[in-house]
């Protein structure tokens, strides 16, 4: 999968060639939107970040010119700017999706999936990561064989988790996702907290292998980590 | 093009003697024209008194000619009134008589019905006036004609006259001048408004214009101007408070990550150190992503670049819906959280604007209230507008805190720990939320006897299901 990284701020750029690499994504850069505009149209590329705010050229001209010449390549968006008015220009120029500065990379990473996955079928009715399991159709889950106690919102949750597994969920992501909140705010995060606790108690306490971790100063991930 | 005057004092001037001088022209014509109407009029009269003396004295002789009897009486008519003309003509227009040269023939419908009266010239010039009346002495047909001169008529009309248009610009000078400073001393407050004004700037907004009247239109305007600047001194220190409080709020998560990283660095370390520090890093990353997002907030509200999506909202689902957002903080300390109330109370509002600052009131209460306690939430409907109570069983706010907490950044003191609260903007955001529907929200409470606030909203329609 090839990704085009069009971002002119250097520090930015390199560290999402770096992420995105190391989720196995061939990566190139851009630091202009000539440069950009250039290699989109000699290469191929399966998705193309593109920063709205560039030297010369802005990402959302650059945008709608492509679109005008046929371009079907899925675009995501990054923006400093968030007003409503910022993010319908955005999509009408004809971004498949719009993501704010600053942004965590899970997020972003899931965003990209999102849109490399887009018209691919249903998501699974089923998942399983080691020992648990879940039906989302007759909304069960399970570990070792054993049916987990899930309130509605622990099961939306552990399902969310499920789908992102081996990857940190942000809370922004879960705050969106899962409790479908238009803005996240502090008290919302303390109730990601508390919900991912009681989470974890269920799923994890009786069981010595711990699969929800914590990842300090980003969000959430369901694994298996090597003991 | 005529350039502008630049002063008022100048324009009003302008205009003052133009219209004066206009209304003065207009005077001067009408009344010119009055008087030679009258001056005319009183000669007509003398004439046509003439013309009966004339007729009164004409005697036809019994061989038909025309005596003008009694010679002396006629001499002394002649020597009493010297100027005037006299001539008689029979029908055919042959002159019967003539005192002096009249001269002209009559026109033929002269002196037919009663007098006719007409202006004219002699020969050497001068200006007549003539009046003809056809009389029969016997039966004979005569037509007597009387004139006299017009030139004392119009000498005095133009005594009169010259002497009005002499005045005129005369009148019309000192009236300038007059004018002139009278403006001036009427526009000299403007000046030293505007002299005063331009000492005012962002730094020195504290001065004021002196009103001298308040009851006048300068000191109306003054008023008007003052109140402006009280409100733009108002808003800049609100902007320079508020720019304070936000760089010292930002400036906290920034030192943290810059130690910590610094810290980090100083010492080499494990794989698992390094993931500590860059997690406290992102950690503090995270609370300034947070931190200005509630700032843009913040300003877009004051900018008033929020939409309201408002709509008749029933208020207790829409606290019900808060309250189980939040919920299970108050289950994790043993709170009992409940919401009760009128099921008919409805509200015109944006229902997310609203629960946002439900959530915060519920999330505060629970927060300030210790394990144990109580959080409830009640909604009343009363008359047009619409009230949700939130109390708790907490620590309560001291009187001299009460009016603080609503203002940006502020944290009562002892729950300073950054990790139980926010920035100190859940209050402010409150009271932005219910301000913008045109609510109010206050705060009642006692140390030690927990807290209530009151969030009045505009009542939305009221609902069929009312039930109490």
């Amino acid at each position: 999968m090839r990704i085009l990284v069009v971002e002119d701020e250097r520090k930015v750029a390199h560290a999402l060639k770096e992420g995105l690499e190391a989720e196995h994504y061939k990566v190139t850069l851009a630091h202009t939107g000539e440069e950009g505009f250039y290699l989109i149209h000699s290469e191929t590329f399966d998705l193309v970040l593109l920063d709205v705010m560039l030297p010369g050229r802005s990402g959302v001209e650059i945008l709608s010119t492509l679109r005008k010449r046929g371009l079907q390549t899925p675009v995501l968006l990054l923006t400093a700017r968030d007003t409503v008015e910022d993010r319908v220009l955005g999509l009408d120029s004809g971004a498949d999706d719009y993501l704010v500065k600053p942004f965590a990379f899970p997020e972003l990473s899931a965003r990209i999936r999102a849109l490399l996955r887009r018209g691919r079928g249903e998501p699974a009715a089923r998942m399983k990561l080691a020992d648990l399991e879940m039906d989302v159709v007759a909304r069960t889950a399970a570990r070792g064989g054993r049916p987990l106690e899930l309130t509605a919102r622990e099961f939306d949750l552990l399902e969310y988790l499920l789908r992102h597994q081996g990857r940190v969920v942000s809370r922004e992501m879960l705050a969106r996702d899962v409790w479908k909140e238009a803005a996240r705010h502090t008290p919302l995060d303390n109730v990601i907290d508390v919900h991912i606790a009681r989470l974890r108690r269920k799923v994890d306490d009786p069981f010595a292998r711990k699969l929800v971790h914590t990842v300090r100063g980003v969000g959430f991930a369901l694994r298996e980590e090597p003991a | 093009m005529i350039p502008r005057p630049r002063s008022v004092r100048t324009r009003l001037t302008l205009w003052y003697v133009g219209v004066l001088g206009g209304v003065l022209v207009l005077f001067v014509a009408g009344t010119s024209a009055v008087l030679f109407w009258t001056l005319r009029h009183q000669l007509d009269r003398r004439l046509r008194e003439d013309v009966e003396t004339v007729e009164g004295l004409l005697r036809l002789g019994p061989d038909g000619t025309l005596h003008v009897g009694q010679e002396a009486r006629a001499g002394d008519m002649r020597t009493q009134r010297p100027q005037e003309l006299i001539e008689v003509r029979d029908a055919q227009g042959a002159v019967l008589y003539r005192n002096e040269v009249l001269g002209g023939t009559p026109a033929p419908d002269e002196g037919v019905n009663g007098y006719t009266e007409r202006s004219g010239r002699l020969g050497d010039g001068t200006r007549i006036r003539l009046v003809s009346r056809r009389h029969s002495v016997g039966a004979r047909a005569l037509l007597v004609r009387v004139a006299h001169s017009e030139e004392p008529l119009w000498n005095e009309f133009r005594r009169v006259v010259l002497v009005m248009l002499l005045g005129l610009p005369a009148g019309l000078l000192v009236a300038g001048l007059g004018g002139y400073a009278l403006a001036r001393r009427a526009l000299a407050p403007v000046d030293a408004m505007a002299c005063r004004a331009e000492e005012i700037t962002a730094e020195r907004l504290h001065a004021r214009l002196p009103v001298e009247n308040p009851d006048d239109e300068l000191g109306h305007l003054a008023r008007v101007f003052n109140d402006t600047l009280a409100r733009l001194e108002g808003s800049f220190e609100q902007l320079r408070r508020f720019t304070a409080d936000a760089s010292h709020e930002l400036r906290t998560p920034l030192t943290a990550i810059r130690s910590v990283g610094e810290v980090g660095l100083q010492q080499p370390a494990g794989s698992v150190d390094y993931r500590d520090v860059i997690g406290s890093m992102l950690e503090e990353a995270g609370r300034l992503t947070r931190l200005v997002d509630s700032l843009l907030t913040i300003s877009r509200a004051d900018a008033g670049r929020i939409e309201l999506h408002r709509a008749s909202t029933p208020l207790l689902p829409l606290a019900r819906e808060a309250a189980a957002l939040v919920e299970v903080l108050a289950d994790e300390k043993g709170q009992q959280l409940t919401v009760e109330g009128d099921e008919g109370a409805s509200a015109f509002v944006d229902p997310l604007i609203v629960r946002q600052a439900l959530v915060n009131l519920i999330d505060n209460g629970i927060k300030y209230t210790p394990a144990g306690g109580w959080i409830r939430v009640c909604v009343e409907a009363r008359g047009n507008e619409s009230v949700v109570e939130v109390s708790d069983s907490g620590a309560g706010i001291a009187v001299e805190e009460q009016g603080k907490i609503f203002e940006r950044f502020y944290r009562v003191e002892q729950s300073r720990s950054r990790e139980g609260g926010g920035a100190g903007l859940g209050l402010p955001i409150v009271r932005w939320a219910v301000e913008a529907h045109g609510g109010a929200v206050e705060v009642k409470s006692r140390p030690g006897q927990g807290s209530a606030f009151r969030v009045k909203l505009p009542a939305g329609q009221v609902c069929a299901c009312r039930t109490s």
